[in-house]
């Protein structure tokens, strides 16, 4: 494999994975409560729960 | 995770206090719909059209018009779809007409958003077809159905037997049809499942095992060692990255990239609009579209890069591997890469691996396409979901019978061309012209900021709205001239499937009349929709949420 191809081939590929890297870290990192309708809370709800039975 | 706000009839007085998007589905998590909307994306194009192009355009010299094309066409044209189907969000607008007369407040945007209805039907249909040979082929492979038949001519005929076309009889008549119900039964499936409870399942599940099968390929390929040419799978790379410099000049290797990250990232479908359009102005989407376009570039050009191509070239020689390519995309998939498989240890369980990864990345495509019918009957005349669902699913198995039947006769070829290919092409220039002149590009770059977790390069502003739009205005003319006219007026006695043999022009004929009565059905549909919901063209629809869209976007991008 030539140099040239080898040197387009690692570009290509590095901007392609830089690309996603990039965008999903940024995502996993300013991840908050998803709200799609716009009219949650907050914060997560709580899952209900019930006491155990004894 | 919040609960989807519950809808039942759409028509019902529009809720003034109500804050989100279109509240009729939702997604359940950002992951999902990323995935989702990747899932979309990805489809057969990635693994097969790709390789294909790339060798038929001379492979490196292909590659830089193609990155350029992504930059230039492929991202803006992801966000102002993404715009576009938020903004139809807001007043509860799922399809395209609805989201069209959101934008332009003129009778005739309606009629305009018709080619976002008829394109996913016409597509749909025959794209299940595609999806069902990928099914067939990853039972013919664990059952090692296909096996004995390692040259180019034998495998052609088991494929052609399978499409019920030449002479070979290896396949009964029902086995295609069987693998078909399968398909588009699947499909509508989880389609009726809805967004969150269907349609963001399948992704989360697809997408996975999709980038594991493909990861595993691409390593064991790799491994592969030179074939009987002496050629070597990294010969493979050197052919799609060695930049020749003098095919640059040529219009045509421009055209075909920009064809190629067009089609690759599903823009021009009406797709992820509607996907966009359960997404409130909370939520971003300057992110999560440049995740998705992202997403879909690497499964394109690290792994869509690494089967196909560096496998053929590794058994059969580069010049063979091109003739194959160059002979069409889908001789690589089923043609090559069975005869390959059969030559390797192991080879049933990659063959199936193989058909079953291009199986995921069509069925993930396959479910959003009729989402935005789906949608529209749904909010304009009430329809449940599942009974919209099954009823596309009827009718989609309507056509598609007809297109096996009529398959040696080139009617998925014309449809292919006409909604697949040229459809998709104006779709796309109207709805730039629409959000980026029509609606103003100020109004576009704060509508895209709202929510975003990221500030667009201000760039791209310039980009979207002049050069996009002039880069779809030459291609559209561009095809006119070359493809479209030729193939309209069967010039040559050639139809988009090519030759024709005397006698058969009917079967091209009555392809294209299809889909005008599907075109005649749409426009009738639109317009007793908005009879009946007694929409005001001028005065537009009621906002279903309170954001304003002159909200100023922070700088830094922080909402």
């Amino acid at each position: 494999m030539s140099t040239g191809a080898m040197l387009f081939m690692a570009l290509s590929w590095t901007f392609v994975l830089g690309l996603t890297f990039w965008s999903f870290s940024k995502i996993l990192k300013t991840q908050r409560h998803f709200d799609p309708d716009g009219t949650g809370p907050a914060s997560p709800p709580v899952p209900p729960s019930a006491p155990p039975e004894r | 995770m919040a609960q989807p706000t519950a809808a039942p009839n759409p028509n019902e007085a529009v809720p003034a206090a109500t804050a989100g998007g279109n509240p009729n589905e939702a997604w359940g998590s950002r992951i999902g719909l990323i995935l989702a909307m990747a899932g979309n994306a990805v489809g057969l194009g990635n693994f097969l059209r790709f390789p294909g192009q790339a060798a038929q355009n001379g492979g490196g010299s292909f590659m830089i018009p193609y990155f350029i094309a992504f930059l230039l066409l492929g991202i803006p044209l992801m966000w102002i779809e993404w715009g576009i189907g938020r903004n139809g969000g807001r007043y509860r607008k799922g399809h395209i007409p609805g989201m069209f007369a959101a934008i332009w407040r003129h009778p005739a945007a309606k009629y305009l958003g018709v080619v976002g209805l008829v394109i996913p039907l016409v597509v749909l249909s025959y794209y299940t077809i595609l999806m069902s040979w990928t099914l067939a082929f990853t039972w013919f492979s664990i059952t090692g159905d296909y096996w004995g038949r390692t040259t180019q001519e034998a495998m052609s005929a088991y494929l052609t037997s399978y499409q019920l076309i030449g002479d070979d009889t290896t396949h009964s008549n029902w086995v295609p049809f069987l693998f078909y119900f399968i398909s588009l039964g699947a499909t509508i499936f989880v389609l009726s499942k809805g967004i969150s409870g269907g349609i963001e399942k399948l992704a989360k599940f697809g997408m996975p095992i999709l980038f594991l099968f493909a990861v595993i390929l691409a390593v064991r390929v790799l491994m592969l060692g030179p074939g009987e040419n002496g050629v070597s799978p990294i010969e493979g790379f050197q052919f799609i990255y060695s930049p020749d410099l003098s095919r640059l000049g040529d219009a045509t290797v421009w055209l075909a990239a920009a064809g190629q990250i067009f089609f690759t990232l599903s823009v021009g479908m009406g797709t992820l609009q509607t996907y966009a359009s359960y997404l409130s102005t909370k939520d971003d989407i300057a992110l999560s579209g440049i995740a998705t376009a992202a997403t879909n570039e690497t499964v394109e050009v690290v792994l869509g890069g690494s089967i196909a191509i560096p496998a053929a070239v590794a058994f059969f020689g580069v010049s063979g591997a091109m003739a194959v390519a160059q002979s069409g995309s889908f001789n690589i998939g089923f043609v090559s890469m069975p005869i390959v498989f059969q030559g390797i240890p192991g080879g049933q369980i990659f063959g199936a691996m193989w058909f079953a990864l291009l199986f995921f990345a069509g069925i993930t495509s396959s479910v959003a396409m009729a989402t935005p019918i789906v949608a529209f009957f749904r909010e304009e005349f009430g329809v449940r979901r599942e009974t919209v669902a099954w009823t596309v699913g009827a009718v989609a198995f309507t056509f598609g019978i007809l297109t096996i039947f009529w398959l040696q006769y080139g009617m998925l070829d014309e449809w292919d061309y006409w909604a697949g290919e040229f459809g998709l092409a104006v779709m796309a220039f109207i709805e730039v012209v629409l959000f980026m002149w029509i609606f103003k590009p100020e109004n576009a770059w704060r509508s895209l900021h709202q929510g975003a977790d990221i500030r667009i390069p201000t760039v791209f502003k310039f980009v979207m709205t002049y050069v996009t739009p002039l880069y779809l205005g030459v291609i559209l003319v561009w095809w006119a001239i070359t493809k479209a006219i030729p193939i309209l007026t069967l010039e040559g006695n050639k139809s988009a499937g090519g030759d024709i043999a005397p006698g058969n022009e009917i079967y091209v004929h009555v392809a294209r009349l299809l889909i005008v009565a599907i075109i005649v059905f749409f426009l009738l549909m639109i317009r007793m929709a908005w009879k009946r919901n007694g929409y005001d063209d001028r005065k537009g629809f009621a906002v279903v949420e309170d954001t304003p869209l002159g909200t100023p976007v922070k700088e830094g991008g922080a909402r």
